[in-house]
C-alpha cells in the first residue's frame, strides 16, 4: 500500500446532516449526538497531572464550541479551564486541558448551533 | 513485558513462597505507574541556566550564603537543611520570624509543576526569590542581592562564568539571575533508589524472587494504599504526587480570626506576579512551559486546598500537612482514616471519605510509606577549593 493510501486510510470519515466530517492523522474518537458528530484525538494520550491537547473537528460546522471536563463520581472538573482555537471548516484545537486524577472523566464538547447548545459528551477511563 | 503476564509470574512467585495473595492485573499497572525512579527529567526551558555546571555551583554557593539575608545572618539552608532531607523538623518554618507553614522537602523539586504549599509560583526559580524578599524570611531586597553580587569578587566572578557577563545595573534581572542559579542547584537535589522501587522494578522485569525481599507488611500497605484507601488518586506517579491541589480537612485557621487561604491565595498571586511563566522574565521564547499558568482556574473550591506532597522521603519529613500539625506518619493515616467529610470546604467534592483503617492495616501503611524513603544522606556539599578569577 502507498503512503499516499496509508494517509487516505488513516482518514476517520462519517456523514452526517449531507456532509463528510473528518479528522485527518488516525486514532480519532467518534462520539455522535442528535444533530452533530465529534470526531477528536488527543495529543499526547491523556495521563494524570499531564497537560494534553484536543484537536478535534465538529460535523456540521457550528457556531462555537466549548470544551470541559468533569469527574462525575468525585462532582468536580479540571483545575485548567481550556482555550479552544478555531481552525475553519469545523477544526478546532483545543489546549490546556489536564485530567488530574485517575478515574472515570466526562469528556464534554458544547456545541452552539442555531441558536441552541447541544452537550456531546465521552467517557474516559484514566488508570 | 505485559501486565498479564507480570501478573502470572507474580502469581506464581507468591504461592511458591506462601506470601501474601496473589497481585491482580490492575494491581500490578497501578504499581509500575509509580515508576521507574529517578523520573526521566529534562532541563527547564523557562531557565537558560537549568543544567548548566557553572550554574549549579553558583546556586550552591547562593544557597548556603547567609548575606543573602538583610541581616546576613539567614541562607535558604536555615529552613532546607541537607541532614533532615532538606526541610529542618519544625512545624513551621522559622526565618527572621516564624512563618504560617510547614517547611517543603526541595528534594525532587524538579519534578514539579508548581512550587509552595499553594502553588504560588510555576517555576523553581520564582519560587526561589520569594522567601528572599519575604520580610519574615531573609527579608532582603532585589538591591540587596544584587550589591551582594556585584561587590564579592567570587561570587561576581561565577556569576559572569554562569551568564557570560557581570551582574547589570538592573537589581531585578540579578535577582532573577541568582534565583535561576539557586533552581539549577536544586535540580540536582534527587531521592535514591528506595525498598519499593527494587519491589516495582521487579516487578516490571519479571523478576520470581525479587518481590518476596520487599517486607510483607509494606506489600499489605501499598495494596492498601492503591485499594481501599485509593491512596494514589491523589498520590499518583513515579513521585507519588500528582502535582495538584486538594483541601484535607485539615484546619486552615492560622490563628483566631485569620485563615490561610491557600491554593486560592496562590493563584492569585501567581497571577499577580510579573515573574511568573507568563512575564519577561521566562527564557522560554515559545511559552511553551507557561500552559499551567495560561489555563489555571481560580475556583472558590480551591479555598483551603494544599498542595499534594511527593510522599518520597516522606519518613525524613516530619512533621506534616501544610501547617506542621501532625506530628508523625501514624497521626498522618490515622486523619485519614478517621476524616470528617464535614470539614472538607470542597463544594462537595466526593473524594476523600474515612478509610476506617484497622490497626494492623495502620501498620501496614505506615511500612509501606516508610519503604518511600531512601534514608537520607545522598548529598555532599561541593569542595570550592578553587578561586574563581
Amino acid at each position: 500500500m502507498t503512503r499516499g493510501l496509508l494517509l487516505a486510510a488513516s482518514i476517520a470519515m462519517v456523514a452526517t446532516a449531507g456532509e463528510a466530517c473528518e479528522l485527518s492523522g488516525g486514532g480519532a474518537q467518534r462520539i455522535e449526538s442528535p444533530h452533530h458528530v465529534v470526531l477528536y484525538r488527543a495529543q499526547p494520550a491523556p495521563r494524570v497531572g499531564e497537560h494534553f491537547v484536543l484537536e478535534f473537528a465538529v460535523c456540521p460546522a457550528p457556531e462555537g464550541v466549548r470544551v470541559d471536563a468533569t469527574m462525575p463520581e468525585h462532582r468536580h472538573g479540571m483545575n485548567y479551564r481550556p482555550t479552544v482555537t478555531a481552525l475553519g471548516g469545523g477544526h478546532y484545537r483545543a489546549q490546556g486541558l489536564m485530567f488530574h486524577m485517575a478515574g472515570r472523566w466526562e469528556l464534554v464538547f458544547e456545541v452552539r448551533a442555531g441558536g441552541a447548545t447541544e452537550r456531546v459528551a465521552h467517557s474516559i477511563r484514566l488508570e | 513485558m505485559k501486565p498479564s503476564w507480570i501478573f502470572l509470574v507474580f502469581a506464581a512467585a507468591s504461592a511458591a513462597n506462601g506470601a501474601a495473595p496473589a497481585l491482580t492485573e490492575a494491581e500490578v499497572r497501578a504499581i509500575l505507574s509509580h515508576g521507574p525512579w529517578p523520573a526521566q527529567w529534562a532541563r527547564d526551558p523557562s531557565n537558560r541556566v537549568s543544567g548548566n555546571p557553572d550554574a549549579i555551583e553558583l546556586g550552591e554557593r547562593l544557597f548556603f550564603e547567609r548575606r543573602l539575608s538583610v541581616n546576613g545572618e539567614i541562607s535558604c539552608s536555615r529552613c532546607h537543611l541537607p541532614e533532615r532531607n532538606w526541610s529542618d523538623g519544625l512545624p513551621r518554618a522559622v526565618g527572621l520570624e516564624e512563618v504560617d507553614r510547614n517547611t517543603p522537602s526541595i528534594v525532587n523539586a524538579r519534578t514539579q509543576r508548581w512550587f509552595g504549599w499553594d502553588g504560588a509560583h510555576d517555576s523553581l526559580w520564582a519560587q526561589s526569590i520569594r522567601p528572599i524578599l519575604d520580610a519574615r524570611e531573609l527579608g532582603a531586597s532585589a538591591a540587596h542581592v544584587a550589591k551582594l553580587l556585584r561587590g564579592d569578587r567570587d561570587l561576581s566572578c561565577r556569576y559572569r562564568r554562569t551568564f557570560g557577563s557581570a551582574p547589570g545595573v538592573e537589581d531585578e534581572r540579578v535577582l532573577v539571575d541568582a534565583a535561576k542559579a539557586l533552581a539549577a542547584f536544586q535540580e540536582t537535589l534527587v531521592s535514591g533508589h528506595t525498598a519499593f522501587d527494587e519491589f516495582r522494578d521487579a516487578l516490571a522485569r519479571g523478576d520470581k524472587a525479587a518481590p518476596a525481599l520487599y517486607p510483607e507488611p509494606a506489600q499489605r500497605g501499598l495494596r492498601t494504599f492503591i485499594g481501599k484507601g485509593s491512596c494514589n488518586m491523589c498520590h499518583a506517579g513515579p513521585a507519588f504526587t500528582n502535582g495538584e491541589f486538594h483541601d484535607t480537612g485539615i484546619p486552615f485557621f492560622i490563628r483566631p480570626g485569620q485563615v490561610d487561604a491557600g491554593r486560592h491565595g496562590g493563584i492569585k498571586r501567581l497571577l499577580g506576579n510579573r515573574m511568573n511563566l507568563l512575564g519577561p522574565y521566562n527564557d522560554d521564547a515559545k511559552r511553551s512551559s507557561a500552559v499551567g499558568t495560561r489555563h489555571v482556574a481560580l475556583e472558590h473550591r480551591n479555598f483551603g486546598e494544599f498542595k499534594v506532597p511527593s510522599l518520597r522521603n516522606l519518613a525524613l519529613t516530619a512533621p506534616y500537612m501544610h501547617n506542621g500539625s501532625l506530628a508523625t506518619l501514624r497521626d498522618v493515616v490515622k486523619h485519614y482514616s478517621e476524616i470528617s467529610p464535614d470539614r472538607l470546604h470542597s463544594d462537595g467534592e466526593a473524594i476523600l471519605k474515612p478509610l476506617r483503617l484497622t490497626e494492623w492495616e495502620i501498620e501496614d501503611l505506615i511500612a509501606f510509606l516508610e519503604s518511600l524513603s531512601d534514608g537520607g544522606g545522598n548529598y555532599r556539599r561541593r569542595q570550592f577549593a578553587e578561586d574563581c578569577r
